[in-house]
């Protein structure tokens, strides 16, 4: 029995809190974060992402990537979370996995070397606004080019309609993997426009050029500095399929990002923690640091229990990923529910715990608190997990008088 | 990362579900049993099928052989707790002596006490109770009043003793006496090992708001214990309950997560009979307790490498009281909203017998109680592993 990280996904994460304390610190998110108007994506900053490997983390040694897992990655998020950190990892993250998981080998061969080195900033977009994550919450919808044969360098060409919302750092992305519905008729894909999946047809993952004709990037606004949002709208925009792409496939990416985004929601509430741990040690009401006062000190224990558990589930849920676990359904949907609980509720400690210097714009609680709340929906809010867990549990218990049966 | 046991542990696994399946009596398995039983009867029971355990070899599991432990590692006695718990197989009689005295006799005992004690308490030859509590020393453990007064190579002892389970089935008592006449809080206290079949003790029941009576109070008037009948030395006694109670510090929790995803697995079935399985906030609600027991889980193979990898847990095993007893209570709590109207009756509702999910629910109130009180729990949590401030 090991369940912990290894010396050496320790030494990664080490490698990367380091390197924020010492080259992007809260004073370099505060820039980012205040300049609502800029990319959100600092050239500095993601040179050295690229040339630190984490990029590379999930990307195949055949492709000049460093061949580990999702476990690995999480390690990598967790650090990123801690230090409240903008940029698109995520996103080209999740994008080279759909890659790697049903693109072709030229496809492989072409994109996964440039994301793996920082060279390529890519981004997902698989959901519809106000949808839900799953083949389900697709709103784009894909047909076939005709008379257009499979190119030798990827899958088969098809014409993308239909919207995509909200999608991380689509400005910058040089590669957006966008996932569609497909019908089994021309006809009925053609007429479907923005529509969602009925779950007749198939969704397919292709590969988008956000400078290709029937592209549109349509920027909203983010309360949380720490990304970029926009919506991505297509008109006909011509796509190169992932051939392997199913919607088992974005179930599986999905599951991905969910996990990802757990990783990095437990090192905001860790921070949170121990950030807001620190002042209470030092800031002096009534003649005694606040923190020795009990009402503190108890919500804070609970605290630190939540924050724990959600390590312990987002570890789980990485390596139930890499080793295709039984139970790796419930995992994720565990871990991305009580992550994004134990964020919330740390971080609005946070708050609450720095008094009124942590209701400012100054004090940098806000980083933590806004990008928790981004992240609590992102791939699954604790709702949706729950149900998720429900299903899993509720409606595979036996019935009382079926139990032998069961059993 | 590697989530498996070894070979040999799962060896030990098959070995001792064979051993179950031959020797576990069904009709044990049948929920709500127990209640059936009188106390009495049932505690003969257990100490019986504890003999039959050890004489098997299923008894210590991590214990060293030379103490008759089967010498097993870590992981074997979480898959013990796991196949018991799994098998619902009773839980052990002498459970005190066996998770907090043992351990001690073993780590600071003379040679005396390792050869005289453990044996027969590992057998249930011999069942011990816990004297720490006083009326007015609960949470404050160091407020004790129990006095002991040297008499020849005796000590006497009286006072008082309460929350002691097993008191009224137990053979001997570690209690924690004030030896040295006038000291205060945590100094002139000793560790005492005394005979509770002597005039001078008496136990009595104290029945529990669940109606059973598995703890008393212990009445000391005149008790006589020979003065070598001392852990850890006379006044000393304060450190050794610490070192007493660390030995907590290797549960990992697992027998706790068995039995409680059981127990949900339970609550989910009545909910389908109640036509209420389908309500979304009840769903919410159920498996949001289904998120807890899992981040048990994986805590508990937390808890379990670390004690594999031999470090000391410390106060973190504060987390992992505060996480299962909290957890517990919070799913008996939804299992009365599910109840409804119908949370009146006491069972049967709706044809269905809920005996036992009735009694855990009542028995779950105590578990943020003993062993340590969420409250003192949170205090350690917040002091010793956040370092807060007094």
């Amino acid at each position: 029995m090991f369940f912990a990280l290894t010396d050496e996904q320790r030494a990664l994460g080490d490698t990367v809190r380091d390197f924020l304390a010492d080259r992007f610190d809260l004073t370099a998110v505060r820039a980012v974060f205040e300049d609502a108007a800029g990319d959100g994506h600092p050239t500095e900053l993601w040179k050295a992402v690229g040339e630190q490997g984490w990029l590379a983390v999930c990307v195949p040694e055949e492709y000049d990537g460093l061949g580990l897992g999702i476990l690995d990655a999480h390690v990598v998020a967790r650090a990123l979370g801690a230090g409240v950190v903008p940029g698109p990892w995520l996103s080209t993250v999740l994008a080279g996995e759909a890659v790697r998981l049903a693109g072709s080998e030229a496809q492989r061969a072409d994109l996964l070397p440039r994301i793996a080195d920082g060279d390529l900033a890519a981004t997902v977009a698989l959901r519809g606004a106000g949808r839900g994550w799953g083949a389900d919450g697709v709103t784009v919808s894909a047909v076939p080019v005709a008379g257009e044969p499979a190119a030798e360098a990827g899958g088969e060409l098809g014409a993308l309609t239909g919207a995509a919302s909200p999608v991380e750092y689509l400005a910058v992305a040089g590669l957006v993997v966008v996932a569609a519905t497909e019908s089994s008729t021309a006809a009925g894909a053609a007429g479907a426009g923005a529509g969602s999946a009925t779950g007749s047809g198939g969704v397919g993952l292709y590969l988008v050029d956000p400078q290709a004709a029937g592209v549109t990037v349509e920027p909203l606004t983010s309360y949380d500095g720490t990304t970029r949002l926009a919506a991505l709208k297509l008109e006909g925009a011509h796509a190169r399929r992932l051939p392997g792409s199913s919607a088992a496939v974005l179930e599986d990416l999905v599951r991905r990002g969910a996990v990802l985004t757990a990783a990095d929601l437990a090192g905001i509430a860790r921070e949170a923690l121990t950030r807001t741990v620190r002042y209470d040690q030092e800031r002096i009401q009534f003649g005694r640091p606040v923190g020795s006062f009990q009402a503190l000190k108890h919500h804070l224990a609970d605290l630190h229990v939540a924050v724990t558990m959600a390590e312990h589930a987002a570890m789980y849920a990485a390596y139930a990923i890499d080793a295709e676990l039984d139970d790796l359904l419930l995992a994720v949907a565990v871990a991305k529910a009580k992550a994004s609980q134990a964020a919330r509720d740390a971080t609005a400690a946070m708050i609450q715990y720095h008094g009124g210097i942590g209701y400012t714009w100054e004090h940098e609680t806000h980083f933590f608190y806004k990008r928790a709340r981004r992240l609590y929906g992102a791939f699954g809010d604790p709702p949706s997990h729950l149900e998720r867990v429900a299903a899993l549990t509720i409606d595979t218990v036996a019935a009382p008088d079926s139990e032998a049966a069961a059993v | 990362m590697d989530l498996t046991f070894s070979a040999a542990e799962e060896a030990f696994r098959a070995d001792l579900r064979g051993w179950l399946a031959d020797n576990l009596p069904s009709a044990w398995r049948e929920p709500g049993f127990w209640a059936t039983v009188p106390d009495a009867e049932a505690f003969e029971l257990r100490r019986e099928w504890e003999r039959r355990k050890f004489d098997a070899g299923f008894a210590g599991i991590d214990w060293p052989t030379e103490f008759g432990g089967r010498g097993g590692t870590p992981g074997m006695k979480a898959i013990y707790d796991e196949e018991m718990a799994h098998a619902r197989a009773p839980s052990t009689v002498n459970s005190l002596g066996l998770a907090f005295l043992a351990p001690t006799i073993m780590a600071i005992g003379s040679e005396e006490q390792k050869r005289e004690i453990i044996r027969p308490l590992l057998r249930c030859d011999v069942i011990w109770c816990q004297g720490f509590s006083e009326p007015d020393a609960g949470s404050d453990l160091a407020a004790l009043r129990a006095s002991g007064v040297a008499d020849g190579e005796d000590i006497v002892v009286n006072g008082q003793k309460v929350w002691t389970t097993n008191a009224i089935h137990a053979d001997r008592i570690f209690a924690l006496v004030r030896t040295e006449p006038g000291s205060q809080r945590h100094r002139g206290i000793s560790m005492l090992l005394i005979d509770m079949h002597q005039d001078g003790v008496e136990a009595r029941p104290l029945r529990q708001m669940s109606g059973a009576t598995e703890f008393g109070e212990v009445f000391f008037t005149n008790a006589r214990v020979p003065a070598t009948e001392c852990l850890g030395g006379l006044g000393n006694g304060w450190a050794t309950a610490m070192l007493l109670l660390s030995f907590e510090r290797g549960a990992s929790g697992i027998l706790q997560y068995t039995s409680f995803r059981r127990a949900y697995d339970e609550i989910v079935r009545a909910a389908r009979v109640l036509g209420r399985d389908q309500e979304p906030v009840l769903r919410q609600e159920l498996a949001q307790r289904l998120v807890e027991l899992e981040c048990l889980r994986y805590h508990a193979m937390h808890v379990l490498t670390r004690v594999e990898q031999g470090a000391d847990l410390g106060s973190e095993s504060s987390m992992t009281k505060l996480q299962w007893s909290e957890t517990y209570q919070d799913l008996f709590e939804t299992f009365d909203n599910l109840l409804g109207s119908d949370i009146a009756i006491g069972s049967p509702v709706a044809g269905l017998d809920l005996t036992a999910l009735q009694a855990e629910g009542f028995w779950s109130r105590s578990v943020t109680i003993w062993g340590g009180s969420s409250q003192v729990q949170r205090n350690i949590v917040a002091e010793r592993v956040l370092g807060l401030p007094r």
